[in-house]
C-alpha cells in the first residue's frame, strides 16, 4: 500500500484525512506539535505519529533524516494559520503576518525541501499542499491580507517547483478544500471535513504530468491565479 | 504640480524616477537608507531649488515609515511610488539549498513594506488629486508567466518570485479597500532593466523603462485599480 506523509494531523482537515487513508488501508506518517495530546489521531491504523512544528525547521530535517528510506508516495502539507484578528488595514500586526509567511509559505516548502527524495524514490511522486481560493488573485475581494498573500506565495512557489523539478517526474498539486466546518472554517462553513477531503484525495489520486503545477479546489475544478 | 513619494530612491529605478519627476517639476520625496550617503540625490534635490528632498526610510524597520509619515503629516502625496526592493542574495540559491532567513527578509521588504507604507500614507494621498499607490512588480511574479518560459527563463529565484506574487495579491486585495476612499493601487512591471538587480545583460535602459512606466501611470485612473500592468501599457497576468 501507498505511504503518505501529513502535517497538521491532530485535528481539523489533517485528522480526517489520515483517517480516510487509513481506512484506505495506507501507511501514514503524520505529524502534529503536541502527539501527547493527539488522542483520536494516535488511536488510528497504521499510524504512526511524529511530533513535529512545522516552523521549526531543524526538526523537519530531524525528521526528514530519522525516515531516511522510506519511500513517501503523497507528501501533505496540511498545517497552516490564520488569524484574521491581526489582518484588518489600518491595524495589521506585521509580526504576525510574517509568522503566517512562515507557517503558510516557507513551512511547506521546507517540508518538501526536506523530503524531496522520500517523494522522489516513491510510485505516485505526490505532492499536495493544501492551499486556499483566498491565495486567488481573481477571486479576491479585499481583507485578510496576510493568509491571502501567503497562500499567493505558497501558489507562486508550487508554479515554480512544478518547474524546476519537472525532471524527476514528481507532481505538485495546490488544492483549495473548500469552506470547512473545521476550527479554522468555523460553525457556518459550507461543507464537512469528510466531504472535503474525500474531493481532495481523488484530486490527489489523479496526478499526472497534466494536472501538476494547477490550482484546484476539493471537487475537481480549477481555479484562477 | 503633484507630488511623489518613492523608497529606495537613492539608485537604480528610484532614482531615475526621481530625476524624471523633478524635470517635470513634480514636488519629490525621496526615500532612501541613508540619506547621507545618497550623493546623486543630494545633487539632485540641489538643482531642483526645494522641489525634491531626501527623507529616511528602512523599509525593513517599519518605525522608520511610522516616523516619515509623521515627518510628512501636513503633506499632500499624489503618487506613493513602492520602489525599494531586493532579490536573493548574490550566492545561486537553487531549490535544496533556501536560506529561509533571507526568504523572510525578502518578504517584509518586498510585500509587508508597501503594505506598511500603503497604510501609512493614506491620509496624504487622500488629500491629493491623482490618489494612486504604485508598486513596483516583476513578470518574475507573475504565476501564468512562470508556466510556459516564452517571455521569461522559468523556475528558480524562488524567494523574489514568490514575495512578488504575495505583494500583487496584496496590492489587488487593498484596492478593494482603497476604492471607496478613491485611492487607485495598482501593480506594474518596469520591464528587464539594466540595474544593479537586471544586471548589464538586460534589455532595457533605466531611462527608457521609467519613461514609459510613467507615461502608463500617467494614463490610469481609478478606473484601473487592482490591476498589473506592464510597462508598455500592456496588462500582465497574474
Amino acid at each position: 500500500m501507498p505511504t503518505l506523509l501529513i502535517t497538521g494531523a491532530s485535528r481539523g482537515l489533517g485528522l480526517e484525512a489520515v483517517k480516510q487513508y487509513s481506512t484506505a488501508g495506507w501507511t501514514i506518517h503524520a505529524t502534529c506539535r503536541d502527539p501527547s495530546k493527539a488522542t483520536e489521531l494516535k488511536a488510528l491504523k497504521g499510524v504512526t505519529v511524529h511530533a513535529l512544528d512545522v516552523t521549526d525547521f531543524a526538526a523537519t530535517d530531524s525528521l526528514a533524516a530519522k525516515l531516511k528510506g522510506t519511500a513517501i508516495d503523497v507528501l501533505f502539507a496540511n498545517a497552516g494559520r490564520s488569524n484574521p484578528d491581526a489582518a484588518q488595514f489600518g491595524k495589521i500586526d506585521y509580526k504576525d503576518w510574517l509568522e503566517t509567511f512562515t507557517v503558510n509559505t516557507l513551512a511547506p516548502f521546507k517540508l518538501i525541501e526536506a523530503f524531496i527524495d522520500h517523494v522522489a524514490a516513491s510510485q505516485r511522486k505526490t505532492v499536495a499542499v493544501v492551499s486556499s481560493i483566498m491565495g486567488s488573485m481573481g477571486k479576491a475581494y479585499g481583507k485578510s491580507y496576510p493568509y491571502r498573500a501567503s497562500k499567493a506565495g505558497l501558489n507562486a512557489a508550487l508554479v515554480n517547483l512544478n518547474i524546476d523539478l519537472k525532471p524527476r517526474g514528481i507532481h505538485f498539486l495546490m488544492i483549495h478544500p473548500g469552506w470547512v466546518r473545521t476550527d479554522m472554517g468555523g460553525p457556518k462553513a459550507h461543507i464537512g471535513a469528510e466531504e472535503s477531503v474525500r474531493g481532495m484525495r481523488a484530486v490527489v489520486d489523479r496526478a499526472s504530468p497534466g494536472t501538476s503545477g494547477h490550482f484546484f479546489q476539493w471537487d475537481g475544478q480549477e481555479l484562477p491565479w | 504640480m503633484p507630488s511623489v513619494l518613492i523608497s529606495g530612491a537613492n539608485r537604480g529605478l528610484g532614482l531615475e524616477f526621481s530625476r524624471q519627476y523633478a524635470a517635470d517639476g513634480w514636488r519629490v520625496f525621496a526615500a532612501c537608507r541613508d540619506p547621507a550617503k545618497a550623493v546623486k540625490l543630494a545633487e539632485l534635490a540641489k538643482v531642483a531649488k526645494g522641489k525634491v528632498t531626501l527623507h529616511r526610510v528602512e523599509v525593513l524597520d517599519f518605525d522608520t515609515i511610522d516616523a516619515l509619515a509623521k515627518e510628512l503629516s501636513g503633506e499632500t502625496i499624489d503618487v506613493l511610488l513602492n520602489n525599494a526592493g531586493i532579490m536573493e542574495n548574490a550566492v545561486a540559491m537553487p531549490f535544496g539549498k533556501i536560506d529561509y532567513a533571507r526568504w523572510e527578509q525578502v518578504f517584509k521588504t518586498n510585500t509587508l513594506a508597501p503594505a506598511k507604507m500603503t497604510q501609512s500614507f493614506v491620509p496624504q494621498l487622500e488629500r491629493s488629486g491623482k490618489k494612486m499607490v504604485v508598486t513596483l512588480s516583476s513578470g518574475l511574479g507573475s504565476m501564468t508567466d512562470n508556466t510556459d518560459g516564452k517571455r521569461l527563463k522559468p523556475g528558480g529565484l524562488y524567494l523574489y518570485r514568490t514575495s512578488k506574487a504575495a505583494m500583487n495579491m496584496t496590492m489587488r486585495n487593498l484596492s478593494f479597500g482603497l476604492k471607496p476612499r478613491g485611492i487607485a493601487a495598482v501593480v506594474i512591471s518596469p520591464g528587464h532593466v539594466r540595474t544593479d538587480m537586471g544586471g548589464p545583460t538586460a534589455a532595457l535602459g533605466i531611462e527608457e523603462s521609467i519613461t514609459s512606466v510613467r507615461k502608463v501611470l500617467d494614463g490610469l485612473t481609478i478606473a484601473d485599480t487592482g490591476n498589473f500592468f506592464f510597462y508598455d501599457g500592456r496588462e500582465y497576468p497574474w
